[in-house]
């Protein structure tokens, strides 16, 4: 019930968005155009339902971007291998695995040091932010590895279509959002996240498992990124040490836009997803009405900072 | 709730004036003579490319039509995306300034398969049949200016470089002038360092590496803002008079550094002359004649001699 309600005016806004574009760029809802707005918003709804997770339990992660990063640069690390076993495209398993390793790892530690010590969220990952940057630089003097041509399945992650139609970025999107909704919304271990970020005395009280669970969800939230990490790789057809700069930033935005509270316990994941649309449509109309990019930053702030003063003022 | 439906109003209200002005624009927009051409750039924090896109410009609208300038902000992805929305939006060519010069590949394949025209400005891309055309200043000759002219006023030398090796022009400019430099067996290069090309970039690096090479005498900084942010570690350190400092661009800020005596000179290049030269093939192109694959611009190295010169000039 207030899932709808909080989504219904989000949905009013991209209709409202769309409309609004519309008088500038006729062709602004042409399939084409919409199908290649979902493609282009793939990378951020992904980090951002990872990022959704970890504000609802109060907490904040700086480093998806960084780590977007280092796990494009790791996978495509263990592709470039001049082994006779990685001459087949189907040695991307190793290649995603050793990509969402480092990912689990970083997440792993970073949950702990959130549950366990007193160190800020922010502090821990703004740290494993610059070891990320640091490590992901490391990697052939911080240049670009070009993705090897044979490794087609790897290079379709991010530039394929499923039946010649879905783009593969969009589909991996798809599935993210079902899986994160369904644990958001209709598992045990979901409505404890809310526990925590709402009443973080209460949750403890009760016995919410909260080192456990936080530990969860900054490693879901490491593995979105990395994902979204081997996507981006794939779409730019080498991995980009110094790329995914200020992604985290725009992760976030989708999801306060999205009505997610900064201060914890309050959100949802399809807010999430209208969130990254309402950001996709402004990047997009943006562009295509030709503004100058000058005043595209003006504007895109201020929306952020009106959608998230509606809300606030719904919520009184 | 009644906060609820007062927003669902509004942007019904919103709506419904979109959808009456939407129906009048659409009409002008697709039927107008003038054709458009979008432009995108690595980033527009750099006089360079605002000149380039000067050039540009008077040529597109001397022909009455439309040019569409974008920033990437040194981000891969926002520049993939700002591509794909002026593909869709439905330019006749396209103007690319490339963040990765590999991984603009899928951009430069959705163009072709668009059957739209790109051309490349400034900075090289490695997937070069799927372009019409480059056009870039003589970027390896710009690195051998750079090294005759500090042969000629510091030797023994020993340099350090402040590279941006992710961008194909850069590497171009510090090949010529290693090459140039292999010349002079006393001239040294003890590190390359990433200045990421930008002012604040540099600034730090140059400082650490003044820290660890107390004996540098003199720096290549690919570019003018790095070689501002070189010049303002090295005035800080109090060594600005120590070490000779020369790169390549040719930006108003550079050439007043070197009147100044800061900079002692920077291989000048014509960014108004790359976006002229570009506009241009892109219209021989549209017209049906052929375009050579590679135009390389003019540089020329500008130092205090003809500093005043060069100002005027432009």
């Amino acid at each position: 019930m207030r899932a709808s309600k909080q989504l219904l005016p989000l949905l009013g806004a991209v209709i409202g968005l769309l409309l609004f574009f519309r008088m500038w760029v006729p062709n602004l809802l042409a399939p084409e155009n919409l199908l290649d707005l979902t493609q282009q918003i793939s990378v951020n709804a992904i980090l951002a339902f990872g990022m959704t997770l970890v504000i609802l339990i109060g907490g904040i992660d700086l480093s998806v971007g960084a780590l977007l990063a280092l796990v494009g640069t790791c996978a495509v690390f263990v592709l470039d291998r001049k082994l006779a076993l990685a001459q087949s495209s189907l040695w991307i398993l190793p290649a995603v695995l050793a990509g969402l390793g480092v990912a689990a790892l970083f997440g792993a530690f970073t949950g702990f040091c959130a549950s366990k010590t007193k160190i800020p969220p922010f502090i821990i990952t703004l740290a494993t932010m610059l070891v990320a940057r640091g490590m992901a630089l490391g990697f052939n003097e911080g240049r670009p590895i070009p993705i090897p041509e044979h490794q087609t399945l790897f290079l379709g992650l991010g530039n394929g279509r499923l039946g010649g139609l879905l783009p593969t970025p969009v589909f991996v999107m798809l599935l993210v959002f079902a899986v994160t909704t369904v644990l958001l919304h209709f598992t045990r271990f979901g409505r404890h996240l809310y526990g925590i970020g709402g009443n973080y005395e209460a949750a403890r009280l009760s016995g919410i498992p909260i080192v456990r669970n936080t530990i969860i969800v900054y490693m879901i939230c490491s593995l979105l990124a990395g994902i979204a990490g081997m996507i981006h790789t794939s779409q730019l057809y080498s991995a980009e040490p110094a790329s995914g700069t200020g992604f985290e930033l725009n992760a976030i935005a989708a999801v306060v836009v999205g009505g997610t509270s900064f201060s914890g316990g309050i959100g949802t994941m399809p807010g999430t997803l209208v969130g990254a649309i309402i950001i996709g449509i402004l990047d997009k109309g943006l562009n295509q009405a030709g503004v100058h990019f000058s005043l595209q930053y003006v504007v895109k702030g201020l929306v952020i900072l009106a959608a998230v003063f509606a809300d606030v003022i719904r919520r009184k | 709730m009644k906060r609820t439906s007062m927003l669902l109003l509004g942007a019904g209200i919103v709506a419904a004036l979109a959808c009456g002005c939407g129906a009048k624009d659409a009409k002008p927009e697709t039927g107008g003579q003038g054709k458009l051409f979008g432009v995108v750039y690595q980033t527009m924090n750099n006089p360079f490319f605002v000149e380039l896109n000067a050039g540009l410009k008077s040529v597109i609208e001397a022909h009455g039509d439309q040019l569409v300038t974008l920033d990437s902000q040194f981000n891969s992805l926002k520049q993939k995306n700002d591509i794909s929305d002026l593909l869709l939006k439905g330019v006749s060519g396209l103007f690319i300034n490339p963040v990765n010069w590999e991984g603009i590949k899928g951009s430069l394949i959705q163009a072709k398969d668009k059957g739209v025209p790109s051309i490349v400005v400034d900075a090289p891309v490695k997937d070069e049949e799927l372009v019409l055309c480059q056009v870039a200043s003589d970027n390896v000759e710009a690195g051998r200016l750079a090294a005759r002219a500090l042969a000629q006023v510091r030797r023994p030398a020993k340099i350090v470089i402040l590279h941006h090796s992710i961008n194909k022009a850069c590497i171009d400019r510090v090949e010529g002038f290693r090459e140039e430099l292999a010349k002079y067996p006393d001239m040294q290069v003890l590190d390359t360092q990433e200045g990421k090309g930008t002012t604040e970039g540099a600034r730090p690096v140059m400082r650490d590496l003044l820290g660890r090479f107390p004996e540098v005498n003199a720096v290549f900084p690919i570019n003018d803002p790095s070689a501002l942010g070189a010049i303002s570690a090295l005035e800080s350190a109090g060594k600005l008079k120590d070490v000779t400092v020369v790169t390549v661009d040719g930006s108003a800020e550079g050439v007043a550094a070197i009147k100044s005596g800061k900079l002692h000179s920077t291989s000048a290049q014509f960014p108004r002359e790359i976006g002229r030269t570009a506009a241009e093939k892109m219209y021989d192109h549209l017209a049906g004649k052929a375009v050579e694959k590679d135009v390389a611009i003019r540089v020329e190295l500008v130092s205090k001699e003809n500093a005043d010169t060069f100002a005027q000039a432009k």
